[in-house]
């Protein structure tokens, strides 16, 4: 019975609870809340081992990370293993040492921080002390825990001006958001600025807070970039504030007329790296086209289907330049983080450009095709919130876990140092990560493990901080105990991060195989430890993995893995990537399996505010194209994009009602997007939409399909429980999941 | 014999011949030691000169133009040319030229014409500034008032450039209306004209660049991939006033500070390559001017004279002679292929040179001398010298235009037993060759025209001639020869102007002392060989000046001075020749040959300057001159002595350079008393004011201004005159006697007489 089946739909995503000792979920989720204790039990296993961790994930007004400052004696921590005091240390001798709780050491505990201890051996000022109680704190950290003066924010901004880029209208929007934003950029009258502009020629300009018009210094040599002058090419926003609003009131009409349509991206950024190398800071690219001048110039490698299925089609899908990579590597050494936006319609190499990203902590921006009308709101929306979310400056990470095991892989986008310390030269609450846990040792001697993250970061406000994230972990001996306390939410984001970065070195299909052959042999080897069932030839699976055959089928319908030359182009897929990389659970588990809901016929709570604020959503739908009823409109959102689909008969007073007169007799809804009418449909179904976008980093349009018209496909990839080109719908995978677990390995 | 008075002739001619009669023979005419040449002023304004409204009738054979001594044949409608002896005819339009219908050119006392030529296009010339930005703000400060001044000068139809420099070199787009605007370039890179073109987008080598392989970008239609930077970077002074001055005003000190210890980073070579490739691209064969102002030593790139670190010194007339310098020669070259480039596309390159340090103007003055911009050396930005010599070089005719000329080509047309050795001046060689060309050369030789870029009325130029008739081929004594002269240039307006001058002398019988003397000018001459000295002390290695004109000077006195052999008391030269030596004695003991006591900067400069200025100005820069003012009447001439200053006596001393008023210690005093507001002393005042009038009269008229010193007897400023004052009361006559040649320095005119009868007596 397919309707039956294990869904989403009826089991949301929850963590499962440990301990308010341990970090909040929303921070740090392992796959497996128990460890095991050897390795071979954790190959048995076989499903990935490891952690989300989303450091600065939002949190709700009064749950906020309690902020230590331990003053003058300076942050508490091992002086062996450097782990930070946290709810796991033990203290003795009446309180004048502590042991630490990964390495075992005694430690003397500093004067300043002495506390008698009670009957219990427990500190008397426990319940005061955050970083005693809770799994997640952040420390004030003191001066050296600093290698140079916290840094200011800064931005800069680095703009394709090229004839096609201003064909796009990017470069209006671009400025006026900018400019509109100024006022909300994080960092006060701290906060740093910074305009380069360039085609064929790098257009620099000097915002010296003394001019009334910035003044633009053109350098044209591009084999061997340099600045023009040596400052006020990055100036402090308050005092050149005038001169910044002229150049971005100007910039628009400047290029306006440009013929100019090469671009010199490589040189522009090597200039860009001069001028933001003494500080860091957020670099903005704003890219219309193929780099196609100087060093870093791409080639149009990415269309050729020739390539797919052999042994070259995964090099799309990585950089073909090492110059992509070294600046990267560059820009993260020197704090300099970077976000790429792109406009064009044509190939790009976002596998190229992304890479300055994906090394630096950063974030890819693709609006395929750009157009004002269709992606003018996103764009704008999209680099609003890039300027002005709370901002983690100059930040490395280190996870710290306990003896015998070790992080085997780190998936998400910075650099690594030093083999286990992640550069992030900025990090948002946008950004997540996972790891692998790997056993060093055959057996663990302990029973129980801990794991530390360390955050060490500058706020905008310019203080230096430490955001500690620590959780312990049950040692077990037993496999069942293992599938228990697994968490499916993790596991899926881990194993979706493990299967795209497979695609960077093998092929789709290979990738896809991954999947498949994780989930396979998870159920099998359960199924294994349930001999009692074997007979009984139903698919069975702990209650905990019972998502883990759809969201994996999901996974490999995602865009990142999905079909081959045909079915997604070499950009999309490689923006898809970039996107997937950064994704916290939630946002993972939305994306692979988004949200169905009917808006036509909704129940009269549903498109308002419910009890505690929030609009209230009507009932989530499988996936699935015969839930969909051709007399009724339906949303559907995968957190990136959204859909709403007319059916055939829906009564055409819904559709005017929602589109407006004017585009429900349009026949062509190809650049239309759901807006506010002022009706009460429309504002029911904009507020449902709106309440999708909130704490969202990116900004997803609404776009309309008509059932049955040739666009429909952008819909149908999304209903993961139907047969597609190559695929199989979700009862096929159930049956065949069942027969391959039942295989011997 | 005819007392000539060369003076007169030159008035009507622009012409000083060293000598006005020529021995017919080659052999002869070797032994007359003064070369034959000719100070050319080719713009000297002639009275009464016709301004002929069309073409000039040329010689299909030697290509020289229709002139007085031309014979012509008025029934048979043809003429022949004097050079060539080729037979012309008439052009169909001179039908009806005869005896008593003349065109102008054909009347005899017309011997100097100017023909309009009326096919070229008019375009205004371009004034491109380039701005040496490494200095303190207010002297910014300083510089910015004056180009606004200048600014003021410029027509408003003249286009007008910009682009300044310091580390870097910004070249600034005057067109472009959005905000300030400028292309940056390395400073310690020479980028050639044709990377420039690229990087700037102008010219005809505006074309893409690299393309990415497969990138499969194709050009947009209609995009423009040519255009002229005429538009963007220059623009008529009416279009981009605003911006300019916007730019004038933004103007801020070099944004690279010195680091301690160091100099300035200061890269000159590279701006005024930029500059040029910009105009070259944007204004070939169109007469312009690059005007460079620069504040101190070039001390980056290209054309570099010294490190910026403190610890390297400017170099020295030492340090040169020793070879002992790093950039030197290197940047010597650099400007020498500036200066071709400045001369290929007829522009002209001026420096201002506002500096304490020397700024390099012994390397650049290359590319000045070679395309006769100006030299103009102040100590700061507000100084009088830079401010009115920058006004003075833009003062206007009666019409309100510029008098500057531009892009001036000069040809010289000989015959048949005359060549042409070379010329000395503010020239290129064309390299025309041809019958009249010589072999020999003197100075920039083995053509027949040169390129003036940049002119004045007053540029004179030396024109060095040989006599190549064979003593086997007599001429009769008393027959003429001929020379043409034909100088086609811009006028500031943008019109095109052929001026021809034409002229005779006789021939002589060059055996005769007497006949060859009466025809020496003996002004013209000293000039001459003071050009030619210069020249070879420059351009020839290990040249001794010295000894050349000692030896040159004995030899001219022992063939044309009155003399017992072996009884140097009969010694006798006759008044052409009395104060030649004279002039020998103070050009040895000039700026131009004793260098020591100057930078090569200054060398630079006074040579320069020597190489441009008509006979009488050199003439005052070898030999001063000195007036003296008092009660006893008007100013009379003294002698250059230290025996002509007195206490009651008023000097006003001109070396061209420097002009002194030195007041004696009587005057001084009197001065000091405040005699001259006393309306009892009168005289008193008028005395005071006489002398100062006249230095300013003498300042207005020169281009740059001399330096006024005022200064009391005894006084420290009162060095300037004493150098230049024959210091007849300290000789020590006594240690000559042997043969030698070479004279002792700072002997007295009195001593280096006695010397030069011993010598030249000696047979
Ligand atoms: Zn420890
Ligand atoms: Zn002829």
């Amino acid at each position: 019975d397919p309707g039956a089946l294990p869904r989403p739909v009826d089991n949301p995503d929850k963590a499962p609870f440990t301990s308010v000792a341990n970090a909040d979920p929303r921070f740090v989720r392992l796959t497996c809340n128990v460890i095991p204790n050897s390795q071979s039990l954790r190959n048995r296993w076989q499903l990935p081992l490891g952690a989300v961790i989303h450091p600065l994930a939002p949190t709700p007004p009064g749950e906020e990370v309690p902020v230590v400052n331990f003053g003058a004696s300076g942050i508490v921590r091992c002086r062996r293993c450097r782990t930070y005091v946290n709810p796991y240390v033990a203290f003795t001798d009446g309180g004048r040492r502590w042991r630490c709780n990964v390495c075992g050491l005694l430690n003397e505990v500093p004067a300043d921080y002495f506390c008698v201890l009670d009957q219990n051996g427990r500190r008397r000022d426990l319940e005061e002390r955050p970083e005693l109680c809770r799994g997640s704190v952040e420390f004030v950290a003191p001066a050296e825990y600093m290698v140079r003066p916290p840094m200011p924010p800064a931005f800069f901004f680095l703009i394709d001006v090229s004839a096609t880029a201003v064909a796009t209208g990017m470069l209006q929007i671009a400025a006026d958001t900018i400019k509109a934003c100024l006022d909300r950029l994080p960092g006060d009258s701290r906060t740093q600025i910074g305009f380069l502009a360039f085609d064929s020629a790098l257009h620099f300009f000097s915002l010296k807070a003394s001019l009334t018009q910035p003044q633009m210094m053109v350098v044209a040599e591009l084999d061997d970039p340099f600045l023009p002058m040596p400052d006020d090419l990055l100036v402090n926003l308050s005092e050149s504030r005038d001169v910044v609003d002229a150049l971005l009131e100007s910039l628009p009409s400047m290029f306006q007329s440009n013929a100019n349509i090469e671009s010199a991206l490589g040189p522009a950024l090597k200039a860009t790296y001069l001028i933001m190398s003494q500080l860091g800071g957020k670099l903005l690219i704003f890219q219309s086209q193929l780099p196609s001048l100087g060093i870093g110039r791409l080639r149009l490698r990415g269309d050729d289907p020739r390539v797919y299925n052999t042994d070259r089609e995964m090099q799309l899908r990585v950089t073909d330049d090492p110059f992509y990579k070294q600046m990267a590597a560059e820009c993260s050494r020197v704090q300099i983080s970077v976000n790429v936006y792109t406009f064009s319609a044509q190939y790009t190499d976002l596998a190229s450009l992304g890479t300055l990203s994906k090394y630096t902590g950063g974030q890819v921006y693709y609006y395929p095709g750009f157009t004002p009308a269709v992606h003018g709101e996103k764009f704008r929306k999209e680099l609003t919130r890039d300027l002005t979310r709370e901002t983690a400056w100059e930040a490395v990470m280190r996870i710290r876990c306990g003896k015998g095991l070790r992080i085997s892989n780190f998936h998400g986008h910075f650099f690594i140092r030093s083999t286990d310390l992640l550069a992030l030269p900025a990090v948002d609450c946008d950004k997540g990560f996972a790891i692998q846990i790997a056993h060093e040792d055959t057996l663990l001697a302990t029973q129980t493990v801990y794991f530390q993250c360390a955050l060490l970061y500058t706020s905008s406000s310019g203080e230096r901080r430490i955001r500690v994230h620590t959780v312990a972990s049950a040692v077990v001996g037993d496999l069942a105990e293992m599938y228990r306390s697994c968490d499916s939410g993790a596991i899926v984001n881990l194993l979706s991060k493990i299967a795209i970065e497979k695609t960077m070195t093998a092929k789709l299909e290979e990738a896809r195989a991954l999947v498949q052959q994780k989930c396979v042999a998870g159920l099998r080897e359960y199924r294994n430890c349930h001999t009692q069932h074997r007979l009984t030839g139903r698919l069975i699976y702990p209650e905990t993995l019972k998502l883990l055959p759809i969201y994996s089928l999901a996974l490999m319908k995602c865009m990142a893995l999905r079909g081959g030359f045909q079915e997604v182009s070499a950009d999309e897929r490689c923006a898809a990537v970039y996107e997937m990389m950064n994704m916290p659970i939630d946002r993972m588990l939305r994306y692979l399996y988004p949200l169905l809901v009917r808006v036509d016929d909704m129940s009269p709570e549903c498109g308002r505010p419910g009890k505690d604020g929030k609009v209230v959503l009507p009932p989530p739908l499988p996936l699935a194209m015969d839930r969909l009823d051709p007399r009724g409109a339906y949303l559907l959102d995968d957190g990136l994009h959204s859909v709403l689909w007319l059916g055939k008969v829906l009564p055409p007073d819904f559709t005017a009602q929602v589109l407006g007169p004017a585009l429900a007799s349009t026949a062509d809804l190809s650049n239309a997007l759901v807006r506010p009418q002022a009706n009460d449909v429309s504002k029911r179904v904009v507020a449902i939409l709106d309440a999708l976008r909130e704490e969202n980093s990116v900004y997803q349009e609404c776009v309309i399909v008509r059932q049955g018209e040739m666009r429909e496909h952008i819909i149908l990839s999304s209903l993961v429980e139907d047969r597609g080109p190559g695929s199989l719908s979700y009862v096929d995978w159930i049956v065949q999941v069942h027969r391959m677990a039942q295989q011997k390995a | 014999t005819v007392i000539m008075d060369f003076q007169e002739m030159e008035e009507t001619e622009g012409l000083r011949f060293s000598w006005n009669a020529w021995p017919s023979s080659r052999i002869e005419a070797t032994r007359v030691v003064v070369p034959f040449g000719v100070v050319v002023t080719p713009l000297r304004p002639i009275p009464d000169m016709p301004l002929l409204p069309y073409e000039p009738v040329l010689c299909k054979g030697c290509r020289a133009a229709l002139n007085p001594y031309c014979r012509c044949d008025y029934q048979g409608k043809i003429w022949i040319c004097p050079f060539c002896y080729q037979r012309n005819h008439f052009p169909p339009n001179y039908s009806e030229v005869n005896e008593r219908n003349l065109p102008a050119e054909l009347y005899p006392n017309f011997t100097t014409v100017e023909y309009v030529i009326q096919h070229t296009p008019a375009s205004p010339p371009a004034f491109l500034l380039v701005v040496d930005t490494c200095q303190p703000e207010e002297d910014l400060q300083e510089l910015r008032t004056a180009l606004q001044q200048l600014l003021t000068l410029i027509p408003e139809s003249s286009l007008v450039g910009l682009v300044t420099y310091g580390t870097m070199v910004y070249i600034h787009e005057l067109g472009y209306i959005d905000c300030s605007k400028a292309y940056t370039f390395r400073g310690d890179k020479d980028i050639s004209a044709q990377q420039v073109q690229e990087l700037l987008r102008i010219g005809a080598s505006a074309a893409p660049q690299q393309r990415a392989s497969g990138g499969g970008l194709t050009l947009a239609p209609g995009s423009p991939k040519v255009s002229s930077g005429v538009g963007r970077f220059l623009l008529p002074l009416s279009e981009c006033e605003f911006t300019l001055q916007t730019a004038l005003e933004e103007l801020r000190s070099d944004p690279y500070p010195a680091k301690p210890g160091h100099r300035r980073t200061r890269a000159t070579g590279a701006a005024v390559s930029l500059a040029t490739a910009l105009m070259e691209t944007c204004m070939p064969g169109t007469g312009s001017r690059i005007m460079l102002f620069v504040a101190g030593p070039a001390t980056h790139g290209p054309g570099i004279i010294v490190d910026t670190d403190l610890a390297m010194s400017i170099r020295t007339h030492q340090d040169l002679v020793s070879e002992n310098t790093v950039y030197y020669r290197k940047s010597s070259k650099f400007y020498q292929g500036i200066s071709q480039r400045l001369v290929a596309s007829g522009h002209i390159f001026d420096v201002f040179a506002n500096s304490l340090d020397q700024v390099g103007l012994a390397e650049l003055r290359a590319a000045v001398d070679g395309t006769g911009g100006v030299m103009v050396m102040a100590e700061t930005n507000g100084h009088e010298i830079f401010r009115k010599s920058l006004q003075h070089l833009f003062q206007k005719d009666s019409e309100g235009n510029l008098v500057m000329s531009f892009n001036a080509t000069i040809e010289a047309t000989t015959t048949r037993e005359v060549k042409v050795t070379g010329a000395i001046g503010p020239v290129a060689s064309l390299r025309k060759k041809g019958p009249c060309v010589s072999e020999n050369e003197m100075g920039c030789g083995g053509t027949s025209a040169w390129k003036l870029c940049g002119l004045t009325p007053k540029t004179a130029v030396a024109v060095y001639y040989e006599v190549v008739n064979q003593h086997s081929n007599p001429i009769q004594a008393g027959q003429a020869f001929f020379l043409q002269f034909a100088t086609q240039y811009q006028t500031s307006a943008g019109q095109w102007r052929l001026r021809v001058t034409s002229t005779a002398r006789r021939w002589v019988d060059g055996s005769s002392p007497t006949d060859m003397a009466a025809g020496f000018d003996q002004e013209a001459a000293a000039v001459l060989m003071a050009r030619l000295a210069v020249w070879k002390a420059e351009n020839e290695d290990a040249f001794d000046v010295l000894r050349w004109l000692d030896r040159h000077l004995i030899r001219l006195a022992a063939k044309f001075a009155e003399y017992t052999p072996n009884d140097p008391s009969s010694f006798q030269l006759s008044s052409n020749f009395s104060i030649y030596p004279q002039f020998m004695f103070h050009l040895r003991r000039s700026q131009f040959l004793q260098v020591a006591n100057n930078t090569p900067d200054e060398t630079a400069f006074f040579r320069l300057m020597l190489n441009r200025e008509g006979v009488l100005g050199s003439l005052v820069m070898i030999q001063p001159t000195l007036l003296a003012y008092s009660f006893d009447g008007p100013p009379v001439p003294v002698l250059l002595d230290v025996s002509s200053i007195s206490p009651d006596r008023i000097l006003l001393f001109d070396s061209f350079f420097y002009v002194v008023v030195h007041y004696g210690s009587t005057i001084a005093q009197w001065r000091k008393l405040g005699y001259q507001s006393d309306p009892a002393h009168e005289n008193f005042r008028r005395l005071l004011e006489a002398p100062l009038s006249d230095a300013e009269a003498l300042l207005m008229e020169r281009l740059p201004l001399p330096r006024l010193v005022e200064c009391d007897q005894g006084k420290s400023q009162a060095r300037f005159l004493l150098a230049k004052l024959n210091p007849s009361s300290t000789h020590n006559s006594n240690q000559f006697g042997n043969s030698e040649v070479i004279f002792t320095d700072d002997v007295s005119l009195q001593v280096f007489t006695e010397h030069l009868q011993k010598l030249a007596v000696q047979s």
